[in-house]
């Protein structure tokens, strides 16, 4: 069974999942440890551009694990590999869930909900300030984010996905001129 | 924050859920997808309010898996029970699984091209001013009825942003304070 790529692709992302506690970037290392130098399944260089790839593309940066499979084995490989990482842990956030909610109508849930907002909001502001403070941060990017932070706070029903298209093309152009 | 305990959910279909699901998806280029949830889920359509959105993002946070899918596990049940939550995940992810492993096969070479990775750095940038517009329009609603859940805000924040403490350890303690805090006020129940 050592042979077969799926259930090495199960061996290694079922455990990854249920470990990846604080988020999907928790467990980058992990992976291009056992994809890389464990099973190569993928070349260091290879691994470097997945993973950028997976952080500007749309949906979760998680999404590396189908692209590690996918490369491993294919679109089958791709499926097992994203099943492997996503199924364990959903089901654990599912029986949560059912906790959490069934005595939703006691007084200490709502304050428990007051009480447990603030640290998400914490989280979130922290998390751009973590993505700017890494990696290959330039100016552009800073004066980027910033302006695109007072675009959303002073008209919050623009469309977010313009505001992120032009910074794209701002971004290009500050390219080509410096 | 709403303090109607008895706030009832709106009545939302399967198909709903997956389109707007879908949508966040195949549209929250650069990350930061709960962003894009809070947008959609809270903002705009008024599924849930901010306080059970954030606390339920904060019990995401917690345990192990991808934040947003979590979040996605518990926004599906709330609207339409099992088969919402199913719903709500598979199509966060399915969508963005098949384009990004077709975009990778069919574009690999382009993809790495100097005008097209400046492209997606400036999208990842505005991304991030955008995750920090929602997390300041989710602080105003958190201290519009009390102030001191502005102090646990800003320690979050200094603690994970500023000095890169690890976060759950941080979101466990901050948590465990928040709900004594909260216990301590708790006169909004």
């Amino acid at each position: 069974m050592r042979d077969n790529v799926y259930l090495q692709l199960i061996a290694v992302f079922v455990p990854l999942s249920l470990l990846s506690i604080g988020g999907g970037q928790t467990i980058v290392a992990a992976i291009e440890h056992q994809a890389v130098i464990v099973h190569g399944w993928l070349t260091q260089r290879e691994f470097v551009d997945l993973f950028a790839i997976s952080r500007s593309a749309p949906g979760p940066g998680s999404l590396m694990a189908t692209l590690v499979g996918w490369k491993a084995a294919g679109w089958p490989g791709a499926a097992v590999a994203s099943l492997a990482l996503f199924v364990p842990s959903s089901l654990l956030a599912f029986v949560a869930t059912l906790l959490w909610r069934r005595h939703d109508r006691h007084p200490w849930h709502r304050r428990a909900q007051i009480g447990l907002a603030p640290v998400a909001t914490g989280l979130i502001l922290a998390s751009s300030l973590t993505v700017l403070r890494a990696a290959s941060s330039t100016w552009p990017v800073w004066v980027l984010a910033l302006s695109a932070l007072a675009v959303f706070v002073s008209r919050p029903k623009v469309s977010p996905l313009f505001v992120l298209f032009t910074a794209g093309l701002l971004n290009v152009l500050v390219g080509k001129i410096g | 924050m709403s303090t109607d305990a008895a706030r009832r959910t709106p009545d939302v279909s399967c198909v709903a859920i997956a389109l707007l699901f879908g949508r966040v998806g195949l549209t929250s280029f650069g990350g930061g997808l709960s962003a894009w949830l809070y947008r959609e889920v809270v903002a705009q359509r008024h599924w849930l309010d901010e306080g059970e959105f954030l606390s339920a993002m904060t019990l995401g946070q917690i345990l192990p898996g991808s934040n947003v899918v979590n979040l996605s596990v518990y926004v599906g049940y709330r609207m339409r029970g099992v088969p919402g939550s199913v719903v709500a995940v598979v199509a966060l992810l399915a969508p963005p699984m098949l384009v990004i492993v077709l975009f990778t096969s069919l574009f690999s070479n382009w993809l790495q091209g100097a005008a097209v990775h400046r492209f997606l750095e400036g999208i990842a940038a505005a991304a991030v001013g955008m995750t920090a517009s929602v997390g300041l329009r989710a602080g105003r609603a958190v201290v519009a009825t009390q102030r001191w859940p502005l102090a646990l805000i800003v320690a979050v924040f200094v603690a994970v942003g500023v000095l890169r403490w690890p976060l759950v350890p941080v979101a466990l303690v901050a948590g465990v304070a928040g709900l004594v805090l909260a216990g301590r006020a708790g006169t909004d129940a």
